[in-house]
This record gives structure tokens, C-alpha cells and sequence, in this order.
């Protein structure tokens, strides 16, 4: 299995808090067909989601549960079109490898510390996280401080780096970067 | 041996190993806090519990469940190490037994417990819905409460549409505990426990159960008394 290669995406934080609210809003309700029609879900899926004894029971299985996985999925479909632009995809599998272990970037606290926020998972909303995966995002002010402190490291670092460093730089707003979208 | 096993662990964070050895200094405060008891005139010492410095919470219990009121605080006096819940149940036992030397040598130490919305959240799980349950829980929020433990409790409401609708918040604040919630407390089906999220659902979980277990009446009389004492 090849290893997944991390992208970079321009994060719309407002439209992804409202995608968030709408659907805790509709679990909180229990409102299956609106649940469904916000995720776009083909009749097979609705279904399954109507069978259930709760949808939020559905949403609380594993992410490779074959009665939930394709559920999840529209999930992040429907994420990445109201709320994430793709900016750029590394062609280098190494690249997560270099940014968490990379002795020239570890050695920097700020810049380490910048990087493991936008590789933590755990920042990301629920829907948006996955099991092994890597994932996370930085503000705008954030994300373009860590560019310029990258690039200014530029000659030390491994190819991969600096073309991930020219497409953070290259990007405006807010960047999120996953593995697995 | 290491604590492997999901009560082991959950023991562990409560220090309730029954093979810990107590320190020298435990022993002696032990010995000193039973001489004075021993010492207090007018009143008749608490039995003496054989083999105390081993035992555990379960102990205290199980006496309590076979109506052995005095033999339980006997052995709350001996296990208790001035902190966490067996200090609460000792205190909650003493004011149970109307012992208010006791009680007022304690209660200080369970307003200092630490974080202080844990326990009231602790008990509230241990309740029904009614008027005690909302006034811990509101409590619970003034002392600072996190979204995810408002989110836990509303998750364990008898009432089916709250529980849908904690558990709804849970997911949102904190998506691994609710898997933990949802497969332990709700036994829904079809949901994995979340191995990062166990440690910290044992450490609420085990404390709900035992006050729950101990007598959740008692406790909130405690609380009672610790907030007047705060106010």
C-alpha cells in the first residue's frame, strides 16, 4: 500500500463552522431526512440512516464500519465543497516524514510547534478526522509567519520541504493540510 | 505486577491498587488520626479493621452494603490519604454518623479537591433528572466545568431525548470519549471504545459509580456543607 501523500487546501473557517453547527443542529434533532439531504445522501444511504435507532449512532462507528464508511465519506465531500479549496498536493510520501523529524526544522521550537498544529488531527472537527490519517490547519497570521520562517531556512531543507514551503507561502487565508480528503 | 486490565487502570488513577504498599509516614498518620479517635472522650472508637492498610474501596462497600456503617468508616480512617474520593466518602460517611469533628476536620480538604467541578459532575451522574441534579450541575459550570463533561452527564440522562442530545454535543467536543460513552454507558451497538479516551473516562466514570454505590444522598449533603462553608 502506498504511503498517502499530504495536500494542502485554503481553509474557509466560517463556512466549515456552519457546515459543523447545521449538522450538529440536525443530530441534536434526530432529523434523518435532513440529515440525508444535507450530506446528499443516494437513497441506499438514506435509508440505512432512517434504520437506524439514532443518526448520531451511525456518525460513532468506526470510520471502516461498512454500514457508516460511505456516510463519512459524503461527510468530507460535502466539507471540502462548502468549505476547502485544494491549493496544492506534494508528490513526495516523505514530506510528512521530513516536516515532523527533519533535525534542521526540530531544532527551531516555534517552527516545530507551528508544524505539529498543522499536522494535529485533533484540531480538525470530528467528521474531518480519520484513523491514521494526518490532518490540521493554521490561521492565516500563522500560516504565513511559519512560510516565511520555512523560507528562510530554504538551502538547509529537502526538496520536498521547499515546494511544500513555496505552496504555503503561494496561498492566501487560512491553510488546512490533509492526507486522506 | 503493571496494572494491564481496564479496572486495574482505572484503579491506578485513582491510587486504589490493593497491593500498594502505604508509606511510613501513611501508617503514622493512620495510627495518629485512630489514637485521637480513640482518644475523644465520650465517644466509642471505631472498630478496629484487621489487614486496613490493604484494603480498598470495594472494601468500604461492601461493608456498607451488609449494614456495617462503622466497619466502613473504620476502614475510609485507614485507606484515606487526606485527598481525592476517599476522603469525600469518609466525610460523607462521618456526616452520615453525625460526627461533626470529623466532618469538620475534612471538609477542607474536600473544598480543595481538585478540580472542583469533577465531583459535583460525579454525583449528578450518580442522580436522577429532578431540581438536585440541574443545581450540581449548574454548580459544576460556575466552577468550571469543561463543554465535554456538560456534554458526558447529558449523555447519561434518563430522559431518551437529552441522552440523544448530549451524546450529539459529546461528539462534537470531544469525538473519542463519546465513542468510549456511547459503547460503555450506552452500550449502543457497533462502536469501538477509544483507547486514548479510556483513561479519562475511567477517572469520571469510577467516581459516579462508587457514590453511586456509597450512597449518592449523603455526598450531596456533603457538597451542601462544602458550599456553605465556600460561601
Amino acid at each position: 500500500m502506498s504511503r498517502p501523500l499530504l495536500s494542502l487546501y485554503r481553509l474557509d473557517r466560517d463556512k466549515l463552522q456552519e457546515l459543523s453547527n447545521k449538522l450538529r443542529e440536525l443530530l441534536a434533532r434526530d432529523d434523518r431526512a435532513a440529515i440525508s439531504a444535507l450530506l446528499g445522501l443516494g437513497e441506499e444511504l438514506a435509508r440505512r440512516l432512517a434504520a437506524e435507532r439514532w443518526a448520531v449512532g451511525l456518525m460513532l462507528r468506526p470510520d471502516e464500519d461498512p454500514q457508516a464508511s460511505p456516510i463519512f465519506a459524503s461527510m468530507r465531500r460535502v466539507a471540502k465543497r462548502a468549505a476547502l479549496e485544494h491549493v496544492w498536493t506534494s508528490e513526495s510520501p516523505a514530506l510528512e516524514g521530513r516536516l515532523r523529524a527533519y533535525d534542521v526544522l526540530r531544532d527551531e521550537p516555534d517552527i516545530a510547534d507551528a508544524i505539529d498544529r498543522l499536522l494535529d488531527p485533533v484540531r480538525l472537527p470530528w467528521f474531518l478526522q480519520r484513523p491514521g490519517g494526518t490532518g490540521g490547519w493554521l490561521g492565516d497570521d500563522q500560516r504565513e509567519t511559519l512560510a516565511k520562517r520555512l523560507d528562510g531556512l530554504g538551502p538547509a531543507l529537502p526538496d520536498e520541504v521547499n515546494a511544500f514551503v513555496e505552496a504555503l507561502g503561494g496561498m492566501e487565508g487560512d491553510a488546512l493540510v490533509h492526507d486522506r480528503l | 505486577m503493571l496494572p494491564v486490565g481496564f479496572f486495574d487502570r482505572a484503579k491506578a488513577v485513582f491510587g486504589l491498587q490493593k497491593d500498594t504498599p502505604a508509606s511510613d509516614s501513611d501508617a503514622a498518620a493512620r495510627a495518629e488520626r485512630s489514637d485521637g479517635r480513640k482518644n475523644k472522650p465520650g465517644r466509642p472508637p471505631l472498630p478496629e479493621v484487621s489487614g486496613a492498610a490493604s484494603a480498598t474501596i470495594e472494601d468500604v462497600l461492601t461493608a456498607r452494603a451488609a449494614g456495617s456503617l462503622d466497619e466502613a468508616r473504620a476502614i475510609l480512617a485507614a485507606i484515606d490519604k487526606g485527598q481525592g474520593l476517599r476522603t469525600v466518602l469518609r466525610a460523607a460517611a462521618a456526616l452520615q454518623a453525625g460526627d461533626e469533628d470529623d466532618v469538620t476536620k475534612l471538609l477542607p480538604l474536600v473544598q480543595k479537591d481538585s478540580p472542583a467541578w469533577q465531583l459535583r459532575l460525579q454525583v449528578a451522574a450518580a442522580l436522577e433528572k429532578g431540581p438536585e441534579r440541574d443545581a450540581l450541575v449548574r454548580r459544576a459550570v460556575k466552577l468550571g466545568a469543561p463543554a465535554w463533561s456538560i456534554a458526558w452527564l447529558r449523555a447519561l440522562s434518563s430522559d431518551e431525548e437529552e441522552r440523544r442530545a448530549g451524546l450529539v454535543d459529546l461528539l462534537f467536543e470531544d469525538a473519542a470519549l463519546a465513542r468510549t460513552v456511547a459503547a460503555r454507558d450506552l452500550a449502543i451497538a457497533d462502536i469501538k471504545v477509544d483507547n486514548e479516551a479510556v483513561r479519562r473516562y475511567a477517572a469520571f466514570a469510577h467516581g459516579r459509580d462508587v457514590i453511586r454505590r456509597f450512597g449518592v444522598a449523603h455526598v450531596v449533603a456533603l457538597l451542601g456543607r462544602v458550599d456553605e462553608r465556600s460561601a
